[in-house]
């Protein structure tokens, strides 16, 4: 009731006037960034080094992508409880796939292929659990994949047993990890390309579209004859399926398959998309928000670590962030709407 | 929804039915389980492994029981398992540091660390509470949130080092001790779910939270006061996980920041949703809640009996779960198509 007369008092106002103010609220974010940044670089100097740049934007590009797949299903109204499971889970999938084939003496690019195929299946697969019993069964997609996220955590430490995977052809390290485009190195190139697509398919494509309007209204989207179910399955299918990259590349990062290599990271994804502004009430966000709310987390951890700020204080001011950050996003959502 | 206000009428002989239909499948699967795990393995029925079992259901029990509370209400509450292990530090902190102050007043030592440790509970329900209700903050990233701070807070007090110091009256006269034959986890946990039921079923407080997870548009309109009894259900949560830590620091006889942990809390939301707490919001009884949590207890004491790779038990955990929401969604869905 009460959007019902912001919005018509927003109206009344004038759209000059809106203008700046929702400038300034866009950039809040973006400011916020700068001002840490300096503050970080006031007490270390090492803070604006380009190694250490360089090393951010590295960082960045992990949980950014984690962050963008978390984002495609909260805009449909979902989560992704399981997503740091399933990395763990893929993670160990493709380096036993690899030290398997490898053992058994084929060449390294068919080695390479066989630790792809197994890892991305892995993530369509438990994508596809996810979809099917979000869409199909109705279940609460909380609870949906609050249950794949302890069937992906058995999975990941029972074919470990617990301990990391050895065997990762040094061939994989250098090409997803060592590698570079144009002097870019591997992870920051693949996250930028995927940002990219997936903007593209989000702004201009049917599918994209379709996930914003299931996430406003989702009985709108079924009445206007949306194959809603097909769509949904589809979001969590592409959600794992971006999760598993960002497991592959981190395996490439660390060298061997890791069971733990999940850990936090549901709780960092949704926390960084969040942040950057995506709503959990579905059908607001972008490749943009996630992006944005990820470099925020990264840049923040990052000084806290340079300016030696203890781990458990930092878990702290993390959880007021996360707060913090929701609340501006509904004090913005107020005076726009 | 409607389950909720049905459970208040008076119930005649011909709704036997629809009470088997309410509890659902969960007593006959315990019943099961302990029916089949007694003549599988004798050790599974030996004194030490049910009070062992009695034991950690208590603790999961209370902790379920304020969950679905919140659940109830169309909210989740991810701060549980951070307040259990908050609560058990600053008792412990409390009680060592009264100890020092005033030596030998055992009562003081033991009421202020009680104290404070529910305080703790209390507090970090408010704040979510009240950004929940009154700023209108998503349930699930402000827990998110005090989550994270209140398991850093936990930490920073005691830099991850186990803090001892409690009487000895607290430890072996209340955490280890038995009564009646049961550990005194197990009598607080009765009391705390009596109450709750109690709460539930005869209280407007909890008569309320069914209709704000039922409806919260007709809920406003009938004049209930939302933010209040929203407050209220986390609080209680909080209350409650604050509880389970100060019996968990009782029986361990220290404080430890990795109690509780994110494990107690997924637990939680696994016991009231397999309790046939509907995440929809409006459905819920706390009394099948610690069915649940027993059963989940029973289910996983099972799997170590028999041996079962301790790293494969999430996976039955995440497979009951699932099947036990989508089996209340497909009812549900054929009652409706009657």
């Amino acid at each position: 009731m009460s959007d019902l007369e912001l919005s018509v008092a927003a109206q009344e106002t004038g759209r000059e006037k809106l203008l700046p103010a929702r400038w300034l609220w866009s950039a809040i974010l973006p400011i916020a960034m700068v001002v840490l940044v300096l503050g970080f670089a006031s007490f270390d100097r090492g803070v604006l080094s380009s190694a250490n740049l360089l090393n951010v934007a590295q960082q960045t590009s992990y949980l950014a992508l984690f962050a963008m797949a978390q984002t495609v299903v909260i805009l449909t109204r979902g989560l992704d409880l399981a997503l740091g499971p399933t990395v763990s889970m893929v993670s160990v999938g493709t380096a036993l796939a690899m030290a398997g084939a490898a053992a058994t003496g084929h060449d390294p690019s068919a080695v390479l292929l066989a630790g792809l195929a197994v890892g991305f299946s892995l993530g369509v697969a438990c994508g596809l659990f996810n979809g099917v019993v979000i869409a199909m069964f109705k279940v609460n997609p909380f609870v949906a994949t609050l249950g794949s996220y302890n069937v992906a955590i058995g999975v990941a430490t029972t074919l470990s047993s617990g301990r990391p995977v050895q065997g990762v052809p040094t061939l994989f390290s250098q090409i997803f990890y060592g590698g570079s485009v144009f002097g870019i190195p591997a992870a920051i190139a693949v996250t930028v390309a995927v940002g990219i697509v997936l903007h593209l398919v989000l702004a201009r494509t049917v599918f994209g579209r379709s996930l914003y309007i299931i996430g406003t209204n989702p009985r709108a989207a079924a009445v206007a004859g949306l194959p809603v179910k097909r769509i949904l399955i589809t979001t969590y299918v592409l959600c794992s399926a971006l999760a598993a990259l960002g497991a592959i590349m981190m395996t490439a990062r660390t060298g061997s398959g890791e069971p733990n290599l999940g850990g936090a990271l549901s709780l960092q994804a949704i926390a960084g998309a969040v942040i950057g502004g995506t709503s959990l009430a579905g059908g607001r966000g972008g490749v943009g928000t996630a992006v944005l709310g990820a470099l925020f987390i990264t840049i923040l951890s990052n000084g806290m670590n340079l300016t030696r700020v203890d781990g458990y204080v930092q878990m702290v001011v993390l959880g007021a962030i996360v707060i913090i950050g929701v609340l501006l996003d509904r004090l913005r959502l107020e005076r726009r709407l | 929804m409607s389950t909720g206000l049905i459970a208040a009428e008076p119930r005649s002989a011909t709704d036997l039915r629809s009470i088997a239909g309410e509890i659902g499948f969960l007593p006959a699967l315990l019943v099961l389980l302990v029916a089949g795990m007694s003549a599988v393995d004798p050790q599974f029925y030996g004194t030490v492994n049910i009070l062992n079992i009695l034991r950690n259901a208590s603790l999961l029990a209370i902790v379920a029981s304020g969950q679905a509370l919140v659940i109830v209400a169309g909210g989740f509450d991810l701060s549980v398992g951070a307040v259990v292990a908050l609560a058990s530090v600053v008792t412990a902190k409390t009680m060592a540091t009264t100890a020092a102050a005033f030596p030998g007043n055992t009562a003081l030592i033991i009421a202020s660390g009680v104290a404070a440790g529910l305080g703790c509970g209390i507090l970090v329900g408010l704040v979510n509470g009240f950004c929940v209700a009154k700023l209108k903050v998503s349930g699930f990233v402000v827990t998110l949130g005090t989550m994270s701070a209140t398991a850093g807070v936990g930490l920073m007090i005691t830099s991850g080092i186990p803090v001892y110091g409690m009487p000895d009256n607290f430890v072996k006269g209340f955490g280890r001790a038995q009564a009646f034959g049961l550990p005194t986890a197990v009598h607080v946990a009765i009391a705390a779910i009596l109450v709750m039921v109690f709460a539930q079923r005869r209280t407007l407080f909890g008569r309320y939270i069914y209709a704000i997870g039922g409806n919260v548009d007709a809920a406003v309109m009938s004049g209930v006061s939302i933010q209040r009894h929203i407050v209220g259900t986390y609080v209680v949560s909080s209350l409650l996980a604050a509880l389970t830590g100060i019996l968990l620091t009782a029986q361990v006889g220290s404080g430890q920041a990795s109690f509780g942990g994110d494990r107690m809390m997924l637990q939680s939301i696994a016991a009231a949703v397999i309790g046939g707490v509907s995440p929809r919001g409006g459905v819920g009884r706390v009394e099948i809640v610690a069915i649940s949590a027993l059963f989940l207890t029973i289910l996983g004491n099972a799997l170590n009996l028999l041996h079962v790779d301790s790293r494969l038990q999430p996976i039955f955990l995440g497979v009951i779960m699932v099947a036990a929401v989508a089996l209340d969604e497909l009812s549900r869905r054929r009652k409706s198509g009657v």
